[in-house]
């Protein structure tokens, strides 16, 4: 009855040291060359764009460029999710997340990634302004009255600053929390963990501003005339949702690799799960309320982001987004044995991550599209290549972490707390 | 055959509704329900000052069938909302709003999904209420001076007599072997 009597006995318990010996928290070298082999795919689908697209007219690049922002919004939204959840895991001293915490860890450190493959963008915004974010293009914008009122804040040098001081909070938060939980690893220092909270209530603070602002910059601005107050909202809802469906797949996988025994058990994978329903539910709560105020309010710069969205055949992948993204996770999550079944929850997991593909999809391709003879959603090798790209790199490098390090927190004074946790009936 | 039928007579030998022993913490409560459960008992049941974490895997109970009452009611809420909205404001007395469509799913979400919470949470407390048999106004239990104190410093245990394993000897037997004290016999 030791875990039953978790709360009891938790300063006498001590972890059997056999759960961290070298097999059981380390990943193993296949991943490092499955890592390698994520980049090299993720280049060469880069570099298959690019052929494609260089010398292409102006619509077709603008096809290829719009397809590689999706892939890179649907992949930073990792380490973003990931920093915001291991910051609100320390800030409310989280017991049960010790075994889990590293591979969130490992997610938000990879925000330089996200820097580098933001850094082709930022060079064709000055290179060939207005092909991705209309508003730079001086001829699109001339005489736009609601661009001038907007013009102080999108200006191409302030849209740079604000991207530099958006992976400067990222990967500054990302590097500090995560460093010290790796040299508490070898010296088992638990002020170390007072630090890490200490470190993330300005972190939250500003990792909120991060990324709402990057929303509104990077996704909301592509339709410069657009604006929904709770875009910042909505990205961070995609964020966290991506993060935990790729976390909890990947200790599952580990899992079955033969990793973590002992370590991660049923009872962290259900509190993962009860998460995913949780924000699952969030989702839908945000994109719903930030449907219905514009539906409501009928404002034609608001309303112009809905229609595009339900004209052209847009309409089916927009329903679809619902049941998809909501309805289906929504019911497969909702029994409780689900949350805990090691069958259900990958899948749930998988079909999580291709809507969030879906839902930024949804997001940045109708701006392609707007206008009374536009085209549908089309899937062709250069749109397909360009999503696909940004995402593999980030994966690649991800699983590049997950084998340079141990799989969990070895000297975390919260480790007892974890590995005797237990979830009531 | 109850004294009220015919106060004249003395009452009969009560009925014996069933033992009680008592445990010293929760730990030997947790320990108590292990051996009471691994003789095969069902009609039990164990009584605590505060919620013991893991007491309910030790009595082997399973997963509270609340949760179905709860579905229920919640698609009954939202189901019912949905449909008094779309009939008032789309069949029987439609009405133009801000130009917007009679039957608009839209507007009706959040009406649906608060009757859809509210008669959910119904269902969460009436279906607690009645899989508990509650509310009651007696319980045999509570003759017992001693009993009391499970809303103070004591565990207890009771066996009661409609169990297929009972015999008075069986269960007095059974509870002092899983540690019991103060064993009582309840009468109804």
């Amino acid at each position: 009855m030791s875990h039953a009597t978790g709360h009891a006995h938790e300063h006498h318990f001590e972890p059997d040291p056999a759960l961290f010996a070298e097999p059981n928290v380390r990943a193993g070298g296949a991943a490092r060359g499955l890592s390698l082999a994520l980049i090299i795919a993720g280049l060469a689908l880069g570099g298959f764009v690019y052929l494609q697209s260089a010398g292409a007219d102006k619509p077709a690049m603008r096809v290829a460029m719009l397809s590689y922002h999706t892939g890179f919004l649907a992949s930073i939204a990792f380490f973003i999710g990931a920093l915001g959840f291991v910051m609100i895991l320390h800030q409310t001293a989280a017991g049960w997340s010790a075994v889990i915490r590293r591979q969130f860890e490992n997610l938000m450190s990879l925000a330089p990634v996200g820097a580098l493959l933001f850094l082709p963008t930022l060079v064709l915004c000055y290179t060939k302004p207005g092909l991705l974010w209309k508003w730079m293009d001086p001829a699109h914008v001339a005489g736009d009255v609601i661009f001038q009122k907007k013009q102080a804040f999108l200006n191409l040098p302030f849209f740079t600053v604000r991207a530099l001081a958006f992976f400067a909070v990222w990967a500054g938060f990302a590097f500090a929390l995560r460093s010290l939980s790796l040299r508490q690893d070898a010296d088992g220092d638990r002020w170390k963990t007072r630090t890490m909270r200490k470190i993330s209530a300005p972190g939250l603070l500003l990792f909120a501003l991060a990324t709402a602002f990057a929303g509104f910059d990077w996704g909301m601005a592509l339709d410069f005339h657009f604006f929904s107050t709770m875009w910042g909202v909505y990205f961070f809802a995609q964020s966290m949702l991506a993060t935990l469906a790729l976390g909890t797949l990947t200790l599952i996988v580990l899992r079955s690799a033969g990793r973590l025994e002992g370590l991660v058990r049923d009872e962290h994978f259900h509190d993962l799960g009860k998460l995913l329903f949780g924000f699952t539910i969030f989702w839908a709560y945000i994109s719903f309320s930030q449907y219905f105020l514009i539906w409501y309010a009928n404002i034609p710069e608001e309303t112009s982001f809905m229609m595009a969205r339900r004209e052209h055949g847009w309409l089916s992948l927009s329903s679809a987004l619902v049941v998809g993204k909501f309805v289906i996770p929504f019911l497969a999550l909702l029994p409780r044995p689900n949350r805990r079944s090691m069958a259900v929850l990958p899948l749930v997991c998988v079909w999580i991550l291709g809507m969030h593909l879906l839902d930024l999809f949804w997001v940045v391709q109708p701006e392609l599209t707007k206008g009374p003879d536009a085209p549908g959603p089309s899937l062709t090798p250069v749109v397909i290549a360009g999503i696909l790209s940004p995402l593999c790199v980030m994966l690649g490098a991800f699983l590049w972490r997950i084998a340079s390090v141990p799989l969990v927190p070895l000297q975390d004074p919260r480790l007892p707390q974890s590995l005797t946790h237990r979830n009531s009936i | 055959m109850s004294a009220a039928t015919d106060a004249t007579k003395p009452a009969g030998p009560a009925r014996v509704w069933g033992v009680m022993g008592e445990f010293a913490g929760p730990t030997e409560l947790l320990h108590g329900c292990l051996a009471v459960r691994e003789a095969g008992w069902r009609k039990w049941d164990a009584y605590s000052p505060f919620p013991v974490h893991g007491l309910e895997l030790a009595m082997g109970l399973k997963p509270s069938r609340v949760s179905m009452i709860v579905l229920l009611g919640a698609m009954c809420g939202a189901g019912g909302g949905f449909a008094l909205q779309y009939w008032t404001s789309a069949v029987a007395y439609p009405m133009v709003v801000q130009g917007k469509p009679f039957g608009a799913w839209e507007p009706f979400t959040p009406v649906t999904f608060e009757l859809g919470v509210l008669l959910a949470s119904f269902g969460a407390i009436l279906g607690m209420l009645t899989l508990n048999v509650l509310p009651r106004w007696h319980h045999p239990l509570f003759k017992k001076e001693r009993f009391l104190k499970v809303s103070d410093d004591r565990f207890m245990v009771a066996l009661e007599a409609r169990d297929r394993n009972w015999s008075l000897e069986g269960a007095t037997r059974l509870l002092k072997q899983a540690g019991a004290t103060n064993i009582d016999v309840v009468e109804e």
